[in-house]
Formats: C-alpha cells, sequence, structure tokens
C-alpha cells in the first residue's frame, strides 16, 4: 500500500486502457490473417501487397510513434512466425517504420487527405531499401534493377492505392482524431 | 520524447536478437518450435483461403496470359485460347483434374525408381516478397516429409523441401536464386548445374564449351551420385546459347518445364 509521503513513479512505458488495447488488437489480427492468407495468393505487377505494412503505418499515425513502433514490432514478430520468414526480419522493419511514419503525424500536419498516402509511399521505401540490405547481409544476390522494376515499383503502386482504405479503416476502429502534434500540446 | 526514442531503440534491439537467434539456432530450436506450432494453426486456413482465391488467381492469370498473348507467337495465342475453353468450363476443377492426371502420367512413365513413395500436397500460400521463390505446402514431417525431399508435379521438378514442420512444409523453387541442381541435356548428356535467380529465370550453368548444345533440348535431373534428385525429372527446355571467347562455360537460358505461377497440385518424391 502506498504511503501519502511516497510519491509515485512515473511508468516506463504507459499502457493504454483496455478500450484501446481492444481496439488495437483487432488491426493487429486484421493485419495479420490479410498478410498472412490474403497476401500469398495475390501478385499483382509481381509483387504482393503488403498489409502488415500499411495498417502499422495507419496505426502509427492515428496513435504516434511509440504505439506505432510496439504495434509494428508485435505485427512482424507474428507475421515472422506465420509465414516461416526468417524471424525478426519483419519486425524491425515494422518498428522503425511505425515509430517513424509515428513521429510524421506528431511533427507535421496530416490532416490533408493525401498525408496517408505520403505516409504509406515513404514507409514503402524504408521497407523495400532495409529488405534489399537483409538480404544483402544474407549473402543473396541484390540486382538493382531487378529491385527497382520488380520490388520497389510494384510494392509502392499497390500500397499506396491500399493505403487511403486501411487508413480510414483504421480511423473508423481507433475512432480518434489522432495524435496530436507537438506545437498543439505545448 | 527520451522515452519513445528508448522504446524503439529497445524494440529494434529485440528484434534483431529474434533474427540472431533464429540464424543461429539448430532447426529444432526455441523459435523455429514457436513457427512449427504457429504453423499446425495457420496451414489448414491458409489452404482454406487458396482454395477460395483459387478462382480468382486463375481469372487474373488467364487476363494477364491474353495481354501478353497478342504480342507473342502461335504457341501462346493456342495456350490462350485453351485458358479460354478452360475458363468456361469450370476452370478450377478441370486444371485440378489436369494435374492429378499429369502426375499419374508421371508415374506410370517410371521416371522414378520402383522404392521411391509419393505425397500428394497442395500448395497454400506463396512467398509474399520478391527475394525467395518459395512455396508452402499442406504437407509436413507428420506424412513422412524430410527436408531435400524432391517436389514435383505433372510437367517437372518444382524444388525441394526446405524445411519442415509437422503439417506442413516449405518448397525451395528451382527458380530460387539459391537453387541448383545437376542437370543434363537429353541426349547428348552434356552436364551441368541448373541455378535459379532472383529474377525468376532458370539457367544451365558450368556446362563445358566443348559440349554441344542446342535450342529446344530437353535438359532433365542428372541424379549423380549424392545427388537428392532421382535421374530424369525434367527440369525444362533450352531457350539459347552463348558463349564468350573469354568465359570457360557456355551460357545457356533454359524454359522451366513448370509453370510456376499456376501451381497448385505437387508430389514430393519421398526416398
Amino acid at each position: 500500500m502506498m504511503r501519502s509521503h511516497e510519491v509515485e513513479q512515473p511508468a516506463i512505458v504507459k499502457l493504454p486502457p483496455a478500450g484501446e488495447l481492444a481496439r488495437l488488437g483487432v488491426l493487429l489480427l486484421a493485419a495479420l490473417l490479410l498478410q498472412t492468407l490474403v497476401a500469398p495468393n495475390i501478385r499483382i505487377l509481381g509483387a504482393s501487397p503488403d498489409f502488415a505494412l500499411i495498417i502499422v503505418v495507419a496505426v502509427a499515425m492515428l496513435r504516434g510513434c511509440q504505439v506505432g513502433a510496439a504495434f509494428g514490432f508485435l505485427t512482424g514478430v507474428l507475421v515472422g512466425v506465420a509465414l516461416l520468414e526468417p524471424l525478426g526480419m519483419s519486425a524491425l522493419v515494422f518498428v522503425v517504420v511505425g515509430y517513424f511514419a509515428g513521429r510524421y503525424a506528431e511533427t507535421a500536419d496530416v490532416s490533408a487527405p493525401v498525408a496517408p498516402l505520403v505516409g504509406v509511399f515513404a514507409a514503402t521505401c524504408v521497407a523495400c531499401v532495409m529488405l534489399a540490405m537483409m538480404q544483402y547481409l544474407l549473402e543473396r544476390q541484390v540486382p538493382i534493377g531487378f529491385w527497382a522494376a520488380r520490388v520497389l515499383v510494384p510494392s509502392l503502386v499497390l500500397n499506396t492505392l491500399l493505403s487511403a482504405v486501411f487508413y480510414l479503416l483504421a480511423r473508423r476502429v481507433l475512432r480518434g482524431r489522432g495524435v496530436l502534434r507537438a506545437d498543439e500540446t505545448a | 520524447m527520451l522515452q519513445r526514442r528508448l522504446v524503439a531503440v529497445v524494440l529494434v534491439l529485440l528484434s534483431v536478437g529474434l533474427l540472431t537467434l533464429y540464424f543461429r539456432e539448430a532447426d529444432n530450436g526455441f523459435v523455429h518450435r514457436v513457427q512449427d506450432g504457429a504453423m499446425r494453426v495457420v496451414a489448414p486456413l491458409q489452404e482454406g483461403s487458396a482454395r477460395a482465391i483459387q478462382p480468382l488467381r486463375d481469372g487474373w492469370n488467364w487476363v494477364a496470359d491474353l495481354f501478353s498473348a497478342k504480342s507473342e507467337n502461335e504457341r501462346l495465342k493456342e495456350e490462350v485460347e485453351a485458358l479460354r475453353a478452360a475458363v468456361a468450363d469450370e476452370l478450377t476443377t478441370q486444371a485440378e483434374n489436369d494435374e492429378l492426371r499429369a502426375l499419374l502420367e508421371m508415374r506410370r512413365a517410371r521416371i522414378y525408381p520402383d522404392d521411391v513413395e509419393f505425397v500428394m500436397a497442395r500448395v497454400i500460400a506463396r512467398s509474399t516478397t520478391a527475394w525467395y521463390s518459395t512455396v508452402t505446402i499442406d504437407v509436413g514431417s507428420n506424412d513422412g516429409v524430410r527436408p531435400f525431399d524432391a517436389v514435383v508435379n505433372g510437367q517437372g521438378l518444382v524444388g525441394r523441401v526446405e524445411s519442415v514442420k509437422a503439417t506442413a512444409s516449405q518448397v525451395q523453387l528451382l527458380t530460387d536464386q539459391q537453387s541448383y541442381v545437376d542437370a543434363m541435356v537429353v541426349p547428348n548428356q552434356a552436364e551441368g548445374l541448373a541455378a535459379g535467380s532472383v529474377t525468376g529465370s532458370l539457367s544451365l550453368q558450368y556446362v563445358d564449351k566443348s559440349e554441344e548444345v542446342a535450342k529446344g533440348q530437353f535438359v532433365v535431373t542428372s541424379g549423380r551420385q549424392g545427388s537428392i534428385f532421382v535421374r530424369g525429372i525434367p527440369i525444362g527446355q533450352v531457350e539459347g546459347v552463348g558463349a564468350q571467347e573469354v568465359e570457360l562455360y557456355q551460357s545457356i537460358t533454359l524454359r522451366p518445364a513448370v509453370d510456376f505461377r499456376k501451381l497448385d497440385l505437387v508430389m514430393v518424391v519421398r526416398r
């Protein structure tokens, strides 16, 4: 029991309330199901849409960099487990993408309708570069022409086209106006 | 702000730790066992979704074939016609029947020794990144599948089993950039290695310049001693032959026997 003269120490990481956690859980489940059951069966322009990445960016833009990074990590680990991928690869990419998408929403005006598209576009670029670098470190072939034509461009087109739909879906599930910018919180 | 950065750094370190653990541990290590457990749940779901999406994928492939056929030769035009007819006539069921018939023909053709067994499997997922040419099939160690088992379909060699879980396995396709198969050209028996690439193309490497190889010749597994594949499984057809003065070996490109876009039913060859 806490005595009156004791000062409560702030928690290092404050968990969101239960309702918020449940809503994030719904989005996590949606990302996992889409990425493991639907994406492996779709190949357009030689690439599969990265539903998990799009949802991670949407959550990060609506809830900030801390939630974005944590949500990205969990999504990446679960996708890696379910798709028999090298575990940690997607998690690493999604943590970085989730963090910086969250920072983008916290520091820039994301009220414009084009903001989610910009976020997903940039996140897809970062993810493609990171995955190519990891392939290189794993001593696999990474021809630049192939990477640009068969990985980067199709992923950018597919993910950006899908981003608006999933951003609206995520905003509806999370029922929020989004993160406050640094200048608004001051 | 510092706290947010700290959280991100911790999560990045955790991810790197997981990656390190994944590559350092044995196939029966903790992380791999977690994936094994997850596959027991995910594999049936993937099988269901693959079946549900199959007609849509067939339709998409048909449209893609239709567009490319306009600029290609008569062979492709005939193929499009065949696909058009197939779409009109319950495409999915028809394709399955054809595949099963081709697999039976392959067994009757006695390419395989009498002591090998076959395990019928269905492709339930494909790699979602362009860096890996792999598929997941719905049979695993419970069905007697082991790593390095050959995987074939009615058209020829599909690849080899890369990792095995209880109820599902991952198959490295012939076109994967880390796939190398002992191969030979028939009928002159020039030997080499059929190698995949990141672009999905197939080539025959290390064929001596003195060997006469011509466009259109067939390439099959050589089944050399120690090879994981039996002799005579079709790999593809020679599409182009070239050699530079300074190179030791010929540069041979192959057209795969298997249409990897339409993989559905396959057989694992148990040794």
